[in-house]
């Protein structure tokens, strides 16, 4: 269901002029620190190249 | 139109099919909706065009919830447009109505509402007054589409930003059924601020109409700050028949949304 909604919401993010790749799901079990880090670690760089929401500097 | 009607729920009514007809009628010199329960008082009855076609509608499917909650086992009519059938089908299939406690009464849109509210089927399957007009595309759409992704923050911002949040485009909905609403928890969205966080409160309440916006426009039609609601909501629709081919409203009802069950996973 989450899968579902995650693409949903990716859309319409696009569709309201936000960038989809802010919005990011990975699924990682309590057992898997390396892969946590690793995916909050790409996240954080995507977010990076992207720089500060325009949301942010409209608000 | 209005005389088709009457003849219909005429009949309706004298047999003994339904209990009473949720329908529209005039009260000095404005429409509202009422229930119709004698086959010999429908001479006040309309199909609410006043000025010009489908300019006075209400979500009487809304109504009939409720009624229907307080005399389950009675049958009702109800007059329907193409997007109120739309809204009754979406209602069965989450079982907020029984189908079989509920007779429609269909009208046909003529083409220059169907154009106005650019819409896809503006007639129910069956009706007994007006003509099929053709279905019209989502222009709304594809005019935010052209824009820059900085031009439609921008635009959505600004239009977000009028909104005095009143909950009309909620309370009008016919398939905003929830006991409960989302959009008045502290925990998801700052309920006292104005405008509403933007845009937050409204994509919030996109999402939560994803699969069950049947997309009659009456919360556009409802809004005081005239925010354009309806071309987000055509939106979320396209990404869910996109993603899931699916639209609520258009086909069997005993289909269920696919952000009700688990089904397939989507095609992005
Ligand atoms: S949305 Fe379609 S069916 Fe409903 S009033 Fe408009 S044209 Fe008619
Ligand atoms: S009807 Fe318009 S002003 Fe009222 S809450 Fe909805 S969007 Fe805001």
């Amino acid at each position: 269901m989450t899968t579902k909604r995650i693409a949903v919401m990716k859309q319409l993010l696009a569709f309201t002029g936000i960038e989809q790749d802010r919005l990011q799901l990975e699924w990682v079990s309590a057992a898997e620190g390396p892969k946590f880090a690793q995916a909050i670690t790409e996240f954080t760089n995507l977010i990076k190249a992207l720089g500060p929401s325009r949301l942010k500097v409209a608000a | 139109m209005n005389e088709k009607v009457k003849a219909k729920v005429k009949e309706l009514l004298a047999s003994g099919r339904i209990k009473g007809f949720w329908g529209l009628r005039t009260m000095q010199g404005n429409i509202g909706p009422f229930l119709f329960s004698s086959p010999d008082d429908l001479d006040e009855l309309v199909v609410g065009d006043r000025e010009r076609p489908g300019d006075t509608r209400y979500p009487l499917n809304k109504l009939l919830v409720n009624l229907a909650r307080c005399y389950p086992e009675e049958v009702f009519g109800v007059l329907v447009r193409g997007c109120d059938e739309r809204g009754l089908k979406t209602l069965y299939s989450w079982n907020q109505l029984n189908p079989e406690k509920v007779v429609p009464v269909g009208i046909a849109c003529p083409q220059e509402l169907a154009e106005a509210c650019e819409c896809l089927k503006p007639f129910p399957d069956e009706f007994v007054a007006g003509e099929k007009a053709e279905g019209s595309e989502f222009v709304s759409v594809a005019n935010v589409e052209s824009l820059s992704l900085e031009s439609r923050l921008e635009h959505w911002l600004d239009q977000f930003a009028k909104c005095i949040k009143c909950y009309g485009c909620r309370d009008i909905c016919p398939v905003c059924f929830c006991k409960e609403c989302t959009l008045e928890k502290d925990d998801f969205i700052h309920t006292g601020d104005l405008p509403p966080e933007n845009p937050i409160f409204h994509l919030t309440r996109a999402v939560h109409m994803a699969g069950r916006c049947i997309d009659c426009g009456l919360c556009n039609e409802a809004c005081p700050a005239d925010i354009p609601l309806r071309t987000l909501y055509k939106k979320v629709a396209d990404i869910i028949d996109e993603e899931f081919h699916y639209r609520p409203g258009y086909g069997d009802p005993k289909e269920k949304s696919p952000l009700n069950i688990l089904g397939e996973a989507p095609k992005h």
